[in-house]
């Protein structure tokens, strides 16, 4: 079944080599200079590093994700400037007279270095590429951040960023435009990560100390990506130091961590393995208590990447993830739950103008609960789990055309839970069947520059989501029993849903640091998330399209104003969006998640729209740098059964979204930082009246989310001590504080009797983080 | 599943969980007719309460509707009772003549201020509560006792069962306990009655009813306990009124069912 349609998609790859061939043609006169791009220390690979002609700012191009670039001119003598942030730049001389293959190695610049060098030739490719809603972060712009727990953390601080909003109080969850936890795409070394978060919501799955590199795309969404409607998170893995051993890790007052990394020969291959475990649950072992003693609460994972070099074309990564999470209360309950990923890649340069990379990924997310409770012993578990092949191919056709095309094919299986149960036990053994289902998209795109002025960025992604057997599909009526049964055999396509993602950007230079820019993009996504909590939930489930659940489709528009002021120091973008989502998913009242073979029949469709202005400036150079960033935002809902079909506020619509991070650098010893957040409540249902049922008293319901929780708000502090610096040896203390001023900022409100007085009801907060203190050490040898 | 309990032990040790009463600015809505009707297996008479909704900050004394016409009719046997309000001004109506008998469908109609309410409920066969035990939960300093319902699930029918506990005579009414046999069809079932907000000591007098429902008073009683949720965790992500088996946008429930006690001393 994968091997045919892989099969067909190679032979479509075919063709659109062929259509390409007329470029092909016309461009015999000129040269190319390609090679990789690295960290002079380290070994590296440098992701989006720029490389431009002397005087031709036109002819930048960036790095790829493998920090391979290629530049095309006509022959002659040219000067090349290769620049990369926190890097200093590099000037090297090129004779195009024929192809030229040139590695370039970047050596880091310290901090008094930085703004001396930098200003030299700082990158704008902000302003002037035409992709639009695309946030990066390199690990070393996020290691100042203050954050909670002093676990330093991708996913917290990205929620600091324009038209990203935080999941809850120290959550790792994210909204991006009005989006669902579930329609961002997070992709670590491309392979999905089904649930990236820890502890319920509070650690991300994400270990900072193995990440290279991370791009968040909001807004307009490259063709190479599908499968959700709202973000990809591009999440890339260190490779590893191919040119020295090196251990470092952090000891913290939660969680400590270790990294090892080092060349398995000099300049051609590294490995690098990180790891981290928490130990909150420790002092459970202190308790006298058993039943105490016995708790576990407790995640670990590992990161792992091995990479190797098969001469000057050829390169092969393996890289994985494994984390688990244990959560125990003595021998009566327990929940373990966790991701793992591996991803092999192979990179080939066919040409200096042909790079291509070949993927073979596997990602699982799974979870185990086991209730032991007298004779009742029973255990559920459910996973989803994909094979998935990429090949991905970038042409550099010459410095005002590339071409990214490419095939990509997953194969989803998800079980959507099994019990276990003993003899004597009140439940019944029952395994739900696994659904499988197969994604294919074939997609190209093509940058292009029409003029000094203008850059497009078009593209199309054909996605074909097939969903076959073996198994049952159901058919209901409108009160959601089950009317029809059909049953297909092992392999028996079920349903097709075919379509077409077209993306657009463009760009329109006004001045040499000033731009406009316009993106369209259409997103689909089959695989839906059952959540029915407001926070986050390890058991939440994953279903694919059938024949009930549609494709959700998104469409979004964008434009927005770009501007770098004082030579690229402060960069300033102003961003409109507005999203119309079809076929969005929400439950039926009292709807049964767990373990319900009918869980389709609890569902209902509806439709979404988000809008909003993002604001954002940020200071890149000198002692203080940081970034200050406002959203002004409608995030809506409309279904059939719910306020009498009309538009009401998604949970998570929020008006105002402000944060300010300042990072200063006091003196050589001394790193102070600060961030302040300030966000309006989310949108939450409360009750209009009482009254009372079974001599109980029940809650009146009126409008969902008709209520506002009050607004959010909150100060960190940071202090980073640099310790003595030799050649062997490295360390920092942090000190941070979390909710510096200790607002007590509510969680949750729930409503309940009054227990010190039954003739009345009351509304009771709950806040979870009033200063949070914590103290890391950090060491490198 | 008891999930959120894992949920509140986590929270405990990550954070502190400060908690506080606030004043909420909400609003009141017009107020509301609720019903309470239930038709047992026990003798006679039974009783229909009608009352009204209040805001939330307001006492919790619900005014009783009067002078209603409350009419309960045994489908089955095409007979109908008429029922009067026990003492003018209460609100609670009372059967005459009707007796409950399983397998019977009932239907309630009431009529007040010119609007009429109807329901339908069938009174499942039926099965009998076999013994109470305890089960202990212990951590965090507290030791937690809650009663077991022991009773065999007859295999091959759905069934719905809605547990009342009384504690030395008084009932709990801040817990609502309800079981179904999606996931149990057949079985021997000891269904803990996880109980939130009071504990149980050794020496209590525990007793228990049994009452076999059916599907739609199941379901009422289910959604309520989900939008009823409090604590850190616990809540819903949109609470919402349990859909009642009374139509014309009644609130409340008409529950045709059987009764079965135990009664037992927490050891």
């Amino acid at each position: 079944m994968l091997t045919t349609r892989t099969f067909r998609l190679q032979r479509a790859l075919v063709f659109l080599l062929s259509t390409l061939s007329p470029f092909l043609l016309f461009a015999q006169a000129r040269h190319t200079v390609s090679g990789t791009i690295r960290d002079q220390s380290s070994g590296e690979t440098l992701i989006g590093a720029s490389v431009a002609i002397l005087n031709h700012p036109r002819s930048t191009v960036q790095s790829n994700s493998y920090g391979f670039y290629s530049l095309n001119a006509a022959a002659g003598k040219y000067t090349i400037v290769v620049s990369f942030a926190g890097f200093r730049n590099d000037t090297l001389e090129v004779s195009l007279d024929k192809d030229v293959i040139m590695g370039v190695s970047l050596s880091p610049a310290d901090a008094q270095m930085q703004e001396v060098v930098v200003s030299a030739n700082r990158n704008n490719a902000n302003v002037t590429k035409p992709l639009m809603g695309v946030q990066k972060l390199s690990v070393n712009e996020i290691k100042d951040v203050p954050v909670i727990f002093g676990e330093k953390d991708i996913l917290k601080t990205i929620q600091l960023l324009p038209g990203v909003q935080s999941g809850g109080d120290g959550s790792s969850g994210f909204y991006v435009r009005g989006g669902s936890v579930d329609q961002n795409l997070i992709l670590l070394d491309e392979a999905t990560v089904y649930n990236p978060t820890h502890l319920l919501g509070f650690f991300s799955t994400f270990n900072s100390d193995a990440i290279k590199d991370v791009t968040l795309y909001k807004g307009a969404i490259p063709a190479e990506y599908g499968g959700r409607l709202a973000s990809v998170l591009d999440v890339r893995m260190d490779d590893g130091n191919v040119k020295d051993y090196g251990v470092s890790g952090g000891l913290g007052l939660i969680s400590s961590r270790v990294n090892i990394q080092g060349p398995i020969e000099k300049d051609d291959g590294s490995f690098i393995v990180s790891a981290r475990r928490t130990y909150a649950d420790l002092f459970l072992k202190l308790s006298k208590d058993t039943n105490t003693n016995r708790s576990s609460l407790y995640f670990y994972d590992i990161n792992a990447k091995a990479n190797y070099k098969l001469g000057d074309k050829d390169h092969i990564f393996l890289s994985g993830y494994f984390g688990k999470d244990n959560l125990g209360l003595g021998n009566t309950f327990g929940l373990d739950y966790g991701n793992s990923t591996a991803t092999f890649r192979w990179n080939h340069i066919f040409n200096s103008r042909l790079f291509s990379n070949t993927s073979l990924i596997y990602s699982k997310y799974n979870y185990n609960v086991s209730v032991n409770s007298g004779n009742n012993d029973i255990g559920i578990n459910s996973f989803v789990r994909d094979y998935h092949f990429k090949e991905d191919l970038q042409y550099y056709l010459n410095s005002d055309n590339k071409i990214n095309f490419g095939v990509e094919v997953i194969q989803h299986t998800t079980s959507p839970g099994a019990i276990s149960a003993t003899n004597s036990s009140s439940f019944n053994p029952l395994t739900l069947q696994q659904k499988y289902s197969l994604e294919s998209a074939v997609y190209i795109s093509h940058d292009l520059s029409l003029s000094d002025k203008i850059n497009v960025n078009y593209g199309l992604r054909a996605g074909l989501f097939t969903v076959f057997g073996p198994g049952s599909f159901y058919t209901y009526d409108s009160s959601g029993n089950p009317i029809d049964t059909a049953t297909y055999g092992s392999g028996q396509v079920v349903k097709n849903y075919f379509n077409l993602e077209p993306r657009f950007s463009m760009s329109y230079r006004l001045t040499d640091n000033s731009s406009i820019k316009f993106a369209y993009t259409r997103t689909t996504q089959n695989l839906h998330l059952l959540s029915n909590s407001t926070s986050s939930n390890p058991t939440d489930v994953w279903i694919p399209s059938s024949n009930n659940v549609k494709p959700e489709i998104a469409d979004q528009v964008s434009t927005g104003y770009f501007r770098n002021v004082d030579n690229n120091a402060y960069e300033f973008s102003a961003e409109v969006y507005y999203r119309y989502m079809q076929n969005q998913i929400d439950y039926k009242n009292g709807a049964q998640l767990i373990a319900n073979e009918y869980v389709e029949s609890q569902l209902i469709y509806g439709i979404g729209r988000a809008y909003g202005l993002e604001l954002f400036v940020k200071k890149k150079v000198g002692r203080l740098t940081g970034w200050v960033s406002y959203t002004l935002s409608r995030t809506e809902r409309r279904f059939g059964e719910v306020n009498a079909d009309s538009w009401y506020p998604a949970n998570q619509d929020r008006t105002h979204d402000l944060s300010v991070v300042g990072i200063y650098k006091l003196n050589k010893k001394w790193t102070l930082s600060s961030d302040f957040v300030y966000y309006t409540g989310n949108a939450v249902t409360w009750p209009s009246g009482k009254y009372e049922v079974d001599g109980q008293v029940a809650f009146l319901y009126t409008k969902r989310n008709g209520y506002r929780m009050p607004p959010y708000n909150r100060l960190d502090l940071s202090a980073t001590l640099q310790g003595k610096k030799t050649k062997k040896f490295d360390s920092n203390w942090n000190f941070s504080l979390y909710n510096a001023y200790g607002r007590e900022n509510p969680y949750s409100i729930s409503f309940e009797q009054d227990p010190g007085n039954p003739a009345k009801t009351q509304a009771v907060q709950y806040a979870l983080f009033r200063w949070v203190p914590s103290v890391t050490y950090n060491f490198k040898f | 599943m008891n999930y959120h309990k894992l949920s509140l032990f986590c929270a405990a040790l990550l954070v502190c969980s400060c908690k506080k009463t606030v004043t909420l600015n909400l609003n009141t809505a017009p107020a509301q007719i609720v019903i309470e009707g239930e038709v047992t297996s026990q003798p006679g008479p039974y009783t229909v309460t009608i009352s009204q909704s209040v805001g939330f900050y307001t006492d919790n004394t619900f005014p009783p509707v009067s002078g209603a016409s409350v009419i309960i009719s045994d489908s089955t046997l095409g007979i109908a009772d008429s029922l009067t309000e026990t003492v003018s001004g209460t609100g609670i109506y009372a059967t005459h003549s009707l007796q409950g008998i399983p397998g019977h469908i009932y239907t309630l109609s009431v009529t007040s201020q010119q609007q009429n309410y109807k329901a339908t409920s069938t009174m499942p066969m039926p099965i009998p509560l076999d013994s109470i035990s305890f089960s202990q939960l212990s951590g965090f300093g507290n030791n937690q006792i809650s009663a077991v319902a022991n009773f065999q699930d007859p295999p091959g029918v759905k069934n719905y069962y809605q547990f009342v506990e009384f504690v030395n005579g008084a009932q709990i009414t801040k817990d609502i306990f309800v079981f179904e046999d999606r996931l149990s069809d057949g079985k021997y079932i000891s269904n803990t009655l996880y109980n939130d907000t009071s504990y149980l000591f050794q020496g209590d007098e525990v007793k228990v009813n049994m009452y076999c429902i059916d599907e739609n008073v199941y379901n009422y009683f289910y959604q309520l306990m989900q939008s009823g949720g409090t604590g850190a965790f616990n809540t819903t992500a949109s609470p919402a009124n349990p859909a009642s088996n009374i139509s014309n946008g009644s609130l409340g429930y008409f529950s045709a069912h059987t009764v079965s006690s135990q009664q037992r001393v927490v050891y």
